[in-house]
């Protein structure tokens, strides 16, 4: 048994020597891993010609895996806030480690010839890329430039209507409205003029607010009624309590009781009992803990009757009124 | 149903005060004596400043904060077009 190998390609351990690697599943192993490589060589060997310089992002950290040499390479090249594209992998590709190692790769594992090339790139294409992404480094400083200028007219040229927006407002503000008193064309104009201020210095920063003109634009007849600014009181947005929710001096929380005073709990309690029915009537809410006489429950019942419950009910009833009768005579006599 | 209260502000001073009313018309709203937030799109979102463009977006709007009022919900965001929401400068005094 020869020694174990490891088939870094099959990822699997073998005992019979090197003789694994012309076996069919070696060969295509290494075909599909090569096919996965080949569209990124592809990709970097077109970028050769024109080298792609872009604004640096995060996703150009990525690297790629070389199977030849066993390592993570860098995909672009970055510097700075710019990117080229494929850069690191070219530069990795062009290498002569890369190259030895390639080489050793196609030996051991019994690649094709053919797709060896593929692999490789020769330092007089390496020379050409570099050459044509210091031009396209160029050209992409020179874009940024542009966009730079076109930015900074644009700015200007707001700048320059909000100014013109200004003055036109300005005119026709002569005659103060009656309503609003003295105190609104003096806020106006005061907030106007420090508008006017700050117009002169350029900012770059954030435009004045365009409220301000659609305000001016629909006519609606807002009526302005001075600041609600008491330094001493909060207000709404300062979280003051609310008015209605102040407390008043001459109510004490003492008095205050909520709920039903001692008196009408217990009127409470008299009106419950006088819900329930009359507690010497049998039946259900029965309330066992009242007293009953001895004649209480009226059974009619005889112990050796038969017959129906009305029967000995007429019969009892009979009886009672006969009892009656008598007693009302012995109380006369 | 809404019942509407129109106040005037010279004779609510604290009210006034409280909330803030510097332009009139502004319109508070209330839920069960809790005062009710709604984002319009202003930047103040305590009470609406100005008039309504139309019936129905007062309609709208009134039905949105009573349904998040029933929710539970504070404050709401208003279902009017900001288009039709009247624009105002808040302006800060001495600033």
């Amino acid at each position: 048994m020869a020694p174990p190998e490891r088939c870094s390609v099959c990822r699997q351990t073998f005992f019979c020597g090197r003789g694994h690697v012309y076996s069919r599943k070696h060969q295509r192993q290494l075909k599909v891993a090569l096919e996965r490589l080949l569209p990124q060589v592809e990709a970097a060997r077109k970028a050769l010609r024109a080298a792609q310089v872009e604004r640096y992002v995060p996703d150009h950290e990525r690297c790629c895996w070389c199977l030849c040499c066993g390592c993570e390479v860098r995909k672009h090249l970055s510097h700075g806030n710019l990117t080229v594209l494929h850069g690191g992998l070219l530069e990795h590709l062009a290498s002569p480690e890369h190259k030895k190692a390639t080489n050793r790769f196609w030996w051991e594992n019994k690649g094709e010839f053919q797709m060896k090339e593929k692999f490789l790139i020769s330092p007089q294409d390496y020379a050409r890329f570099k050459k044509s992404m210091v031009k396209s480094l160029d050209s992409y400083e020179e874009k940024e430039d542009e966009v730079i200028k076109e930015m900074a007219a644009q700015i200007r040229e707001v700048e320059h209507s909000r100014q013109e927006m200004v003055r036109s407002v300005l005119e026709p503000q002569t005659v103060p409205d009656p309503e609003e008193g003295s105190s609104a064309p003096g806020s106006w104009k005061g907030t106007n003029s420090q508008v006017a201020s700050t117009s002169q210095q350029p900012s770059y920063v954030d435009l004045p607010p365009a409220p301000e003109l659609d305000w001016m634009e629909t006519g609606q007849p807002l009526t302005f009624i001075g600041h609600q600014d008491t330094p001493g009181i909060g207000n709404i947005h300062s979280g003051a309590t609310p008015p209605w929710m102040v407390q008043d001096e001459d109510c004490s929380s003492g008095n205050q009781q909520i709920g039903p005073s001692y008196e009408e709990f217990l009127k409470e309690k008299e009106k419950q009992k006088l819900k329930k029915l009359p507690p010497d009537r049998v039946g259900a809410n029965f309330d066992h803990n009242s007293s009953t006489s001895a004649g209480w429950l009226p059974s009619f019942g005889r112990v050796w009757n038969n017959g129906r419950r009305w029967q000995s009910r007429h019969q009892f009833k009979t009886e009672a009124a006969a009892r009656n009768k008598q007693q009302l005579h012995k109380k006369k006599s | 149903m809404a019942t509407i209260y129109l106040v005037d502000v010279d004779q609510t001073p604290v009210y006034t005060h409280y909330f803030d009313i510097s332009y009139i018309p502004s319109t508070v709203f209330f839920f069960n004596g809790q005062h009710m937030k709604v984002d319009y799109g202003s930047p103040d979102h305590t009470k609406f400043v100005g008039s309504f463009k139309t019936k129905q977006d007062f309609i709208d709007l009134i039905e949105v904060i009573y349904r998040g009022a029933m929710r539970g919900k504070l404050i709401v965001q208003s279902p009017i077009d900001p288009k039709n929401i009247p624009k105002y400068d808040l302006l800060y005094q001495d600033i």
